[in-house]
């Protein structure tokens, strides 16, 4: 239970970052000091 | 009265006038507000409740001197005011006054008049009337300039209820122009533009010929008709002036009669303030002196904070592990969630009081004098003064400095700005020199005042500035880019900072960095922590490998799992990545772990910690105290030595001030350049001078 439980995060955490870095939202957004740097 | 209807407002006016404040009041938003010029770079809008039925849209323009822009900035303004199919073209305007500054703040409203669009004046900051011995015959000045006035205090909620009911009557304002300036020109000249252009109102047709802007909303022979107006430009230039001349008589007309200024009550101590702050020798003393106190209170005051948020996640980390059922999940939580989320959490003390005091130096107005200060010595390294702005704002986040440098009115300066921002010490630097100096610095004093590593910071901090002015100096003889320079500030009053507005702004930027930074964090967190505790054969029969050991059998138990723990790490997958790139790294003095910790802060730089924490994490086999205990244990098993010494301490810190470790940047680099050149440049000529100088240093310190 607890392997399947670490292999959800590692999903999440990777198409988190995926998600992030290659596929960005195309709604135009306004970028104050939320950088995520 | 207007019903059911969404009432579209432009706030204009120029620049720390106090414009965002009102736009806050306004709406009910949050939108960053500062003692100094160029804060709004960009259009913001917010809905703003008038009555029971109706409401506005409202939008807050950059700040501008005139509708004849100099800068990208500017130029949004006249795009919004002149192009009716502009989604933000509005049906009133509010041009904002400062109450110090009416009569050049006027200029612009004469010119807003002109446009024949409803407008009401808003002369803000009424509260300190009394105070500088003004007095304003309201009703007069009404008349005079054919216009409703609201007299307002945004910061302290002064006629914002009557401004919106001026608003929702706007249909009622009167829009005849001011003085019929054009007449006064060049009558002639006017009639046959007003005949070339009969669907445009006068002025707006002016507009059209004098900005060197191409107008999307124009038709063909629209542009061919500017097109051939420009061409005369020299009569262009000087209606231009004329006008400027005419404008500036109208306003002091209007203003004798009803515009009263005590000098005997008004306070002089602006004068002695602005005398002092920006004199050649004592402005710069006091900035320097402003800085070194920053820094030491960095050090000073977060040192006891620090600790505790560090020993709480230790704790929790073990505690987890006792409560939580025995497994890879719970491994996943206790050795790569809590430390990976400790080692982001463990900076919010230092990054709010850095934030604090950058707060009240924009909210005083000391910023605009420290603008001003710099402007000679900017110009001489191929940057403006209002370079300073977004060199400073660069110290919370790179990317909201990179917008900031839109109010620089010539490109090459701009460029330069861009280019050069990155080096500028940004809050995700700060965990990574934190970190490295409590580890090599010694906390002592020196000089019997002087923090050492508060001094140490503060070099740090001085280095990136010097970096960018370095790099600016290159690229300033390099580019081969012919522009104007135009430099305007505004030097706004001194006031008292508003603790309201001091609280917010160190909140929003402590959370955009904790909420932006820690997502990715998080996940990094979860990756590291699988490929570290995933592995090979070799990593699963670590165990086995270990204990068969002839020279492992007289260890304590202790001693065994320890050796277990190491040679899983090194046989796990990452352990596998890191030693792939060491040949690289090691010439700066690091191993593959840390090499792991660099990979990893590629997207974002104080990932660094976390990662160093979720790899010492795994690679003990108990939870071993806080970070920072965790990195002081490391010892590099070649020399004995402990890892983080003061050549790989230096080294790394001086990686770090000159990396370009940042996607985010290099994203808003190519957005605001329109290029990939840019921002391939910065990546690669920051990443090269990184190494050298981390190469260097780790020699001459060895």
């Amino acid at each position: 239970m607890q392997d399947i439980l670490v292999y959800i995060a590692l999903g999440l955490a990777i198409g988190f970052l995926v998600k992030k870095y290659f596929f960005k939202s195309k709604k135009k957004r306004k970028c104050d000091s939320d950088c995520g740097c | 009265m207007v019903s059911n209807k969404v009432v579209k407002v432009a706030l204009i006016g120029n620049p720390n006038t106090g414009k965002t404040s009102l736009f806050n009041q306004l709406t009910g938003l949050k939108q960053k507000v500062g003692n100094y010029p160029g804060i709004t770079v960009e259009k913001k809008q917010g809905i703003c409740k008038l009555n029971e039925t109706v409401k506005a849209e409202v939008t807050d323009l950059p700040g501008t001197y005139s509708i004849n822009p100099t800068s990208l900035d500017e130029t949004l303004v006249l795009d919004t005011l002149l192009n009716e199919n502009n989604s933000s073209f509005p049906d009133v305007i509010v041009v904002v006054v400062e109450i110090e500054n009416i009569k050049r703040n006027l200029l612009l409203f004469t010119q807003i008049k002109d446009l024949k669009i409803p407008t009401i004046l808003v002369i803000n900051m009424v509260d300190q009337m009394k105070r500088k011995g003004i007095d304003i015959d309201v009703k007069q000045l009404e008349a005079k300039l054919n216009t409703k006035i609201v007299l307002a205090s945004a910061r302290k909620k002064i006629g914002i209820e009557e401004l919106k009911t001026a608003i929702l009557e706007y249909e009622k304002l009167d829009i005849t122009s001011i003085g019929k300036i054009t007449n006064r020109i060049d009558k002639e000249y006017f009639t046959r533009l007003k005949n070339a252009f009969k669907e445009f109102s006068l002025y707006k047709s002016w507009l059209l010929i004098t900005q060197n802007i191409e107008f999307d909303f124009l038709n063909e022979n629209q542009k061919k008709l500017v097109l051939k107006y420009r061409e005369d430009l020299d009569c262009i230039k000087r209606y231009q002036h004329k006008e400027t001349i005419l404008r500036y008589q109208i306003i002091n007309e209007v203003l004798k009669d009803t515009l009263k200024v005590d000098k005997s009550k008004a306070s002089d101590l602006r004068g002695i303030l602005d005398r002092v702050l920006t004199h050649r020798v004592f402005g710069y003393i006091i900035f320097a002196a402003i800085l070194l106190f920053i820094f030491q209170g960095i050090f000073s005051w977060a040192t006891y904070p620090m600790d505790l948020i560090d020993s709480a996640f230790a704790n929790l980390s073990s505690w987890v592990k006792t409560v939580l059922p025995k497994g890879t999940f719970t491994n996943l939580i206790a050795e790569g969630v809590i430390p990976g989320i400790g080692g982001i959490l463990i900076f919010i003390p230092q990054i709010a009081i850095l934030f604090t005091f950058i707060s009240i130096l924009e909210e005083t107005g000391y910023m605009s004098r420290v603008v001003f200060l710099m402007d000679k010595i900017m110009r001489k390294f191929g940057m403006s003064g209002k370079s300073v702005i977004p060199l400073i704002s660069g110290t919370a986040c790179a990317i909201p400095a990179i917008m900031a440098s839109r109010n620089i009115s010539s490109w090459k300066e701009r460029l330069i700005t861009i280019l050069v921002i990155p080096f500028t010490t940004c809050s995700a630097r700060l965990p990574v020199y934190a970190i490295l100096i409590a580890l090599i610095i010694p906390d002592k004093r020196v000089l019997g005042f002087l923090n050492l590593q508060g001094l140490t910071m503060m070099v740090l901090y001085l280095l990136g500035f010097t970096a960018a002015i370095l790099s600016a100096i290159l690229l300033h003889n390099v580019l081969e880019i012919k522009s104007k320079s135009l430099f305007v500030i505004e030097m706004p009053n001194y006031k008292i900072p508003s603790i309201k507005n001091i609280f917010h702004e160190v909140v929003e930027k402590t959370k955009a960095f904790i909420f932006g930074a820690g997502k990715i964090i998080l996940a990094i967190s979860i990756i590291l922590w699988f490929l570290a505790s995933n592995g090979p054969s070799k990593f699963k029969n670590a165990e086995q490998f270990i204990t068969s050991k002839e020279e492992v059998k007289d260890l304590s138990k202790v001693a065994i799992q320890k050796k277990i723990a190491s040679y899983k790490l090194e046989h796990s997958y990452i352990g596998y990545m890191g030693k792939s790139i060491e040949p690289v790294i090691e010439p700066m003095g690091y191993d593959w772990k840390i090499g792991i910790a660099l990979i990893s802060s590629f997207a974002a730089r104080e990932v660094f910690v976390g990662a160093l924490a979720t790899i010492y994490n795994v690679d003990s086999d108990e939870n071993v105290g806080t970070i920072k205990e965790r990195m002081a244990a490391e010892v590099n098993p070649e020399t004995g030595k402990k890892r983080f010494d003061f050549p790989t301490g230096i080294s790394l810190m001086l990686f770090y001030a000159f990396a370009m470790q940042c996607v985010g940047t290099l994203a808003i680099v190519k957005r605001e350049t329109n290029s990939w050149k840019w921002p391939i440049l910065q990546l690669v000529g920051m990443g090269l001078l990184a190494y050298i100088s981390a190469v260097i240093a780790f020699n001459i310190f060895s």
